[in-house]
Formats: C-alpha cells, structure tokens, sequence
C-alpha cells in the first residue's frame, strides 16, 4: 500500500513537473543562431529570457549544413533568427524563412568583408560567370564580433523579448569581454608579426587582418589525417614561405602532427569556433587558442 | 379558402402554363436580386481585398496595374522594384514589407514569388501538407488544387517565358508540399512559392547540374527543340547545393512590395517619404485605387439596373397579357358562376387567389434561388474576379 | 312556386321585348316552354332566376318578390333556391366530377359545404349512375355522363325549383329520353318544380303542361 501511494505521489509529482516544463518550453521565445558565436552572444545578452538554439549538429560544417525540413519549420517558428552574413551558411538560400524574422548580424559591417578568390564557370553558352566568395569567420576579429553583438542586442530588444536596460547592461559586459579579448590577442600575436603561418584550412582571415598576422592557406578536412599529396602540398609551401607555424581546426590523429612537427612546423590547434569547443566558451577556446599561438611564436 | 381552393385546383390543372407562368415571374424577381446579391458582394470582395492590404510600393506608372498584379495576381507586369526598396522599409522600422514577384505562371495559374511574412499577414494556413521550406517548393491555393487535380506529392513545371531572353533559363519544375484552406479571395488561385524560387524561375539563381543539360540542348540537338520536347530544371536533394544566386539580392526584383506601416503614423511617415514624383517608386494606397475600380463597375451597374427594369417591365406585361388572356378564356366559366348565384366580388376572388398563389410560388423560387446565390456568393464571386485575371 | 303579372322586359340596345302577361307554376309541376328562337324563352329563366330584372310586373318565386331583393340578395336566393341545368352542361374543365357538383358550395357563402352536402352529392352520383366516376374530370366523361354531371350539380343545393335550358338539345336521342327521366327522377325525389325550354318536340308528351311561347311574341308584336 505504501509503495503504490509513494509511487502514486511521485508520479503526480512527475506528471506536473512535465506540463509545467512543457509549458515553459512552449512559452519560452525561440531564438535561432547559424553558428555557435552567435549562440553564445545571444546567449550572454538574453539570459534566461528565451531559448537559443544552433541546431546545426556537432559532426557537419555549419557551412555546408542542409537542413531537414523539420529543422526548417523549427527555425521557420523561431522569433528571432540570426544570420552571419558574409557568405556563411548558404543553405538560408535554399529554404524559407520568415524574413520579418531574420536578422543579419553583419549588415553594419559590409564594408570590412574579404573578398576571397573569384570562382568562374560558365553556363550553356552564356559565356563564363564569376562568384565572389568572402570570407565568411568575421567572429575571429573581436571588433566584428562586437559589431555582431550590437546587431544582436538592437534586434532582442526591438522584438521585445527582453528589456532595454537589462540587454544594455549585458551588452556592456559583453562588450568590455571582446575589448579584453582584442587587447590580450593584441599581445599575444604581436610577436608573430613577420612569422609566416599555414593554415590547414582557409578560416583565419580576419584574424590574420586585424593583427597583421601572415598566414597562407590549404584545404584540408578538418580532424583528418592528411594525405601524402596535401603532405607534398605543405612541404612546398613551407619551402615557400619558411612558415614556421601549422594551424589546425580540430585535433587531427597524432600521427599528422609528428609528420608536420617533422617538417619543422610547430602544430598549433585554433578552432575557428563555428561550432563550439565543448566545455569552453567563445572566448575561453579563443583565449586558449592565442595563449597557444604566442607560445608557439616564441623560437 | 373556397376561392384558394379553386385556384389550386385550376392551377394544378393547367400545371404547364402554371409552371412556365411562375418560372418566368420566379425569374424576374430573382435575376435582379441576383445581380445585386453579385455585385455588392463583388464589392465587398473587392473592396475587402483593397481595405486588407494597406500599402503598396512599386515602380512608378500605372496604380491600376500595380494593384491588380499585387492584390488579384492579374497579367499586369508593373515594372520590377528592387528589393533595395524592401531593406530600405525594413531598416525604416515603420512597417512590414512582403515582397511579392507575379512574373510567372503555371497551368493558367499565376505563380507568386513572396516570403513566409505574406501567409501571417494573410492569414493562410495549408489545409494539406506543410508551409514552404526548401528553395522550389510550392504551395498552391485551394481552386489550383481542385481544377488541376493536383494535391501535395504531385509537381507543377512554370510556364517557359521569354521575357528575360536569358540563355539556360528553362521552367522549373515545383513540387506541390501543400494546400491552402479556401479564403474564397484571389490567394485560392494563386502558386506560392519563395521568392527565391520565382528568381530561379527567372534564372537569378540557378543549380550548376543544370549546366550540363543546358549546354548539352543549346548544343545542340535541333530535334529535341523541334519535337518541342519541354526541358526543365528540378530542384532535387542532389542538386540543390548548388544554387546559387548571381549578384547582389538587393538589386533583385520583386513586381510590388505589400507594405504593413506599424501603424497609422508610421504610415503617414512612409507615405510622405514616397511623394517625391522623381523618385521611380511610388507608395500607394490600394484601397482608393481599388475604390475607383469599384465606383466605375457601379456606374455600369446602374446602366444595368435600368436594362434589368425594362426587361422586368417587359416580362411583367408579357406576364400580365397572359393571365388576362387565361380571364378571357373563363369568361363561360364565369357566366356559370354568376347564373349559379356566385357572391358579388367571387370572380375577382377566384382570379386574385390564382395571381397570388403563382406570385408566391415565384416568390419562394426565386427567393430560394436568391439564398443560394447568397450563400456562394463569396466564392462564385472570386471565381467571377479570377476570370478578369 | 312561380307567379308571373304582367311582366315586361326589353334589352336596352335592341327592339327585343318581352311581355308576360301571366304565368304560374305548381310546386311540383313539369312545365316546357317550346317557342322560335330568340322568342326570349331563354330571357324568361333569366329573369324568373333573377339575373335579369324586369322593367315592369311582377315575379314572385317561392314566395319571394324577386324583383324586388337587392342584387346580393337575388344572389343568395338564386344560389339556395335554384338550380339551373344547361345545354352546354356548363363543367368546369379542371375540377373532377365530383367537385363540379359541389361547385355552387364554393362560390357562395349562402351555402355550406358540410359532410351532408358531401354525402348528398354522393348519393347523387349514384343514383345517376355516375356513382364510380366522380374523380374523373370533364373530358374524360361522355356527353350523357357530362349532363348527368350538371344534372347533380343542379339538384344538390336542395332547390325548390329547377330551371333546364335545353338541358338535352346536344344529347343523342336514347340519351335525351334518359336524361329527362333522370331529371324528373331526380327532382320528384327532392320535391322541386322543373321548368325546361326545350326544342325537342317529342319529348313534351312527358310534361304535364307546355307553354308556347309564340303567344307571347305575337302580344308582344301586337
């Protein structure tokens, strides 16, 4: 008897913890990011006063994602969708959103876009046409991510899912985290001024910009072990440019960095954050990335 | 009830010249009604649709056709407006706009290019299937479906155009994700789709798979063109990663932008900002143009009303001589009456009870008729406005 | 039944005149007036039924001065005391036979059209032997059974009187003997005087007295 009536109440006590959080979960404004930055910047300015989601699984680019038409209509209901902008996650193109809906977080930054290489092909006999690809990680350069940030703040604000003065106040901290972050990679990338980087994918553009850092690039898949051709491939570069210091965007197998340590490259693995580091935040994988890249940058 | 009862009695005798003589009068008392039943209600209708959508912007020319592309989705091509405009009212923060690009068809039904916003501000929710969600799905509107036959699952393909004379442009085909409820408004007969998808139709945008069909038709086989074997493009899960658009977004086109001021000084705001006649767009107000639509219908409708009296008038004569030759005709009948010792009066009893029994059996059918009409009229009159377009 | 002095009567568009300078009828007498045509015999039931008035003299039918009764008083009287047999049979095309011989309740508010009446036209219908057709309507009934039709109609207002105007002038000559039996039949049966105009010569043996009406014309010339 006793049993059922403990197993009774507990079960009571379940099923009005469920509505209750089935409720809140209903009631609770949606916000949706297209990269893990945006997640955690939205985040940071909303508190608890809606959910943010980035619902781009942990395995693909969030580049290249394709999203199911579930995810669709899951991010078509969202309040707030944020966009990167400069090219980053094409796949906005091919569905439908809400545009009342949708916030461009780099609008005001246009301007400072990097053009990447021109892409040309040709369709039936219309002759050849080209793409501008940008650069897409404008997050790597803590003045565009403030930027983003603002964009971000202006938009939670004027839909009204969280107050003036409490998302004034969080941007404010937020903003005095990217200077901190701004003054201290400053620092620590000073030293590497005139050291020549490769990058075992295109990611660091902005980064390089706004500290004057060198770095060429290779096409590399990210965490892969690398093939012996791009392993030819890096061995040119490296007699090209002397570069002394190998970027990687994920751990690859222990074996590819003997190989590139080898080659006389220092590896250093710098996630370019599109997806986060799991237990660590933006700025805590970006500070732990700098610390590694000023370590390697002493001889 | 004697004279009723004799009245029935005659008129179920001469059940034929009854039937004719009451389906005549029936019809004289309800094509009138009829006719104004349509029309107000096509007022209405009209009307509704001009009062619903607040603001317009377009390129600058004529109002009537910026509406009718907009609002009913006619064969009007206003100029194309850049969707510049629609981030210039966006960034402004006074309103809402919808874009919407009616430069294409599909089996006779317009194909409107537009975003998510125009279903909430329409109010349209699919009674079958989804929403729009990929680049190329279609969502066609309750008349489409029901006179194509077409439900969700079945595709459509656009009309090949030559507007654009763009190399590599081919239809598109569409598949169909869903149905919209009826709104008994020009939406039932519209294709919806994403206005990206109306700029790959255009060929803004286009898939690289594509190319090498492309090039392989242009390169040649004159047979395939001369059998007129219709070539499209499909957007499949293969091939849509490689859609793409070329240029700017914001120098894309849109045919008229729905534009929701957030209220009514933020539309005064933007209004005022649209003035300037220099300027190529123009905003406009859909409900005066279409109110000038409305009052030119009415003033044919007043020639009307005076066609329908003279025909009434006409009928009712023609009405009247018979009954009075059907008098003539019972003049024994009622030389009987009389030498039977018939009261004073019976005779004009006998033939009043008839007139009476015939006009509210007219009365009732044509009022039946009138309900009927009263009860579709909102979707008969769409299908009428729908013919226009 | 009828009293007729000193009757004078002339259709005002005409020279047409006629004087009865006397005329009585038994109540249960069968009278035929036989005369030329246009000798006003017909002109005589008229104004004996009161649907035309004289100019001068005197009618008393049934005890009632008709002439001097108001129209709608004529009316009433016309519809309770008489009833009129034609040589037209005078049907009405879109009523049965059996509503035709009701026909006179539903004209008229001096009569009521109650189960008797409804019964009594039966019984009518029977006895004339049309007992089995009383659903038919006019054109489906023979010329015979068309009269014998009128012949109820005449008789189920329960007259006191009953004016025949060649009631059998468009019949066969087998039917014409058996309708003025049934006529005669029918009128002992109910009590009513029977004045017929009538041309048919071989039948007046069977009234009990026949008025000529060229003595009328010849007084009237005179």
């Amino acid at each position: 008897m006793t049993i059922l009536r403990t197993f009774r109440t507990l079960f009571a006590a379940g099923l009005i913890l469920f509505v209750a959080g089935v409720a809140m979960a209903q009631d609770r404004p949606r916000v949706v990011a297209v990269n893990y930055p945006l997640q955690y910047f939205a985040e940071r300015l909303l508190g608890d006063a809606a959910e943010v989601v980035f619902p781009v699984p942990a395995d693909v680019d969030p580049s290249f994602w394709r999203p199911s038409i579930s995810d669709v209509s899951m991010i078509q209901s969202a309040d707030l969708i944020l966009l990167n902008g400069a090219g980053f996650a094409a796949w906005v193109d091919r569905v439908s959103l809400p545009r009342s809906k949708l916030v461009n977080t780099s609008d005001a930054i246009e301007e400072q876009f990097i053009v990447t290489e021109s892409m040309t092909h040709s369709h039936g006999d219309g002759g050849e046409h080209s793409h501008e690809a940008l650069a897409s990680y404008t997050w790597l350069d803590p003045t565009l991510a403030t930027s983003q940030a603002d964009a971000i703040a202006a938009a939670i604000v004027s839909r009204g899912l969280a107050s003036q003065d409490q998302v004034d106040a969080r941007l404010e901290i937020l903003r005095e985290d990217f200077q901190a972050l701004d003054t201290q990679a400053a620092t620590a990338l000073g030293a590497l001024e005139g050291t020549d980087i490769i990058a075992t994918h295109p990611r660091y553009q902005y980064l390089a910009r706004r500290y004057d850092l060198t770095i060429a690039s290779l096409e590399w898949e990210a965490g892969a072990m690398p093939t012996d051709a791009e392993i030819a491939d890096l061995q040119a570069l490296v007699d090209e440019t002397g570069a002394r210091i190998l970027l990687w965007e994920a751990d690859p197998p222990d074996a590819a960095f003997e190989i590139t340590a080898a080659l006389g490259l220092k590896n250093v693995v710098f996630a370019p954050l599109a997806h986060g580091v799991e237990g660590h935040s933006y700025f805590e994988s970006f500070t732990d990335a700098l610390s590694e890249m000023a370590e390697a940058g002493v001889p | 009830m004697n004279a009723l009862y004799l009245a029935f009695a005659y008129l179920r005798y001469h059940w034929a010249r009854s039937l004719v003589l009451t389906l005549v009068a029936a019809l004289i008392l309800f094509v009138p009604v009829a006719t104004q039943i349509l029309l107000s209600t096509s007022e209405r209708a009209l009307v509704a649709r001009g009062d619903a959508t607040p603001l317009l912007l377009g390129s600058r020319g004529s109002q009537l056709d910026l509406t009718m592309a907009a609002l009913y989705f006619s064969d009007e091509r206003p100029d194309p407006v850049p969707m510049h405009e629609v981030e210039t009212i966006w960034d402004s923060g006074l309103g809402i706009p919808i874009p919407v690009h009616t430069a294409f068809s599909s089996s006779g039904f317009r194909i409107v290019g537009t975003t998510l916003d125009y279903f909430d501000f329409r109010d349209l929710t699919a009674s079958e299937g989804r929403g729009l969600s990929m680049l190329g799905d279609a969502v066609i509107g309750a008349d489409v479906a029901e006179t194509l036959g077409k439900g969700v699952g079945d595709t459509l393909v656009s009309s090949p155009e030559n507007l654009f004379d763009l190399d590599g442009v081919y239809p598109l085909e569409m598949p169909i994700v869903g149905i919209l409820a009826p709104s008994n408004s020009p939406d039932d007969q519209a294709i919806f789709v994403d206005i990206k998808t109306a700029w790959v139709i255009q060929g803004i945008g286009h898939g690289h798979e594509d190319v090498v069909t492309a090039a392989e038709v242009a390169a040649g086989s004159e047979a395939v063109a001369n059998a007129a074997v219709v070539q499209y493009q499909r957007i499949t899960d293969e091939n849509i990663e490689s859609f793409h658009f070329h240029g700017n977004q914001d120098d894309f086109p849109a045919s008229a932008v729905i534009v929701v001021p957030n209220d009514t000084r933020s539309g005064t705001i933007l209004k005022g900002r649209y003035l300037d006649s220099e300027n190529p767009t123009q905003l406009i107000e859909p409900a005066g143009v279409i109110q000038g639509l409305v009052d030119r219908i009415f003033r044919i409708r007043s020639l009307l009303d005076v066609v329908t009296t003279i025909i009434a008038v006409a009928a009712l004569a023609a009405i009247g001589l018979a009954i009075f030759l059907s008098y003539r005709l019972r003049a024994r009948e009622i030389a009987t009456a009389v030498k039977l010792g018939a009261r004073r009066g019976m005779v004009l009893r006998l033939l009043s009870a008839e007139t009476i029994t015939l006009l509210s059996l007219s009365g009732i059918i044509a009022g039946l008729g009138a309900a009927i009409v009263s009860r579709n009229a909102d979707a008969w009159v769409s299908w009428l406005l729908a013919l226009g377009s | 039944m009828i009293t007729v002095e000193n009757l004078t009567f002339r259709y005002s568009a005409t020279s047409f005149q006629l004087r009865v300078p006397e005329f009585t009828l038994q109540d249960d007498e069968r009278v035929a007036i036989v005369g030329p045509s246009g000798s006003g015999k017909t002109t005589l039931l008229n104004l004996i039924a009161g649907i035309l008035t004289p100019e001068a003299g005197r009618i008393d039918v049934a005890g009632t001065d008709v002439a001097a009764l108001s129209d709608a008083a004529r009316r009433r009287f016309r519809a309770s005391t008489i009833g009129f047999v034609f040589q037209d049979f005078a049907l009405l095309d879109y009523l049965s036979a059996r509503q035709n011989i009701l026909y006179p309740y539903r004209i008229t508010p001096a009569l009521v059209l109650d189960a008797e009446a409804r019964e009594r036209a039966e019984a009518l219908a029977r006895s004339c032997g049309i007992g089995d057709k009383l659903d038919r309507h006019p054109a489906a009934l023979s010329q015979g059974e068309q009269q014998r039709v009128a012949i109820c109609r005449a008789l189920v207002t329960q007259p006191k009187l009953i004016l025949s105007d060649e009631a059998t002038g468009n019949l066969d000559p087998d039917s014409k003997s058996r309708i003025l039996d049934l006529l005669f039949e029918q009128a002992t049966e109910a009590g009513a005087a029977v004045l017929a105009v009538t041309h048919d010569h071989e039948l007046l043996p069977r009234f009990g007295r026949v008025l000529d009406f060229a003595q009328f014309r010849e007084e009237a010339d005179a």
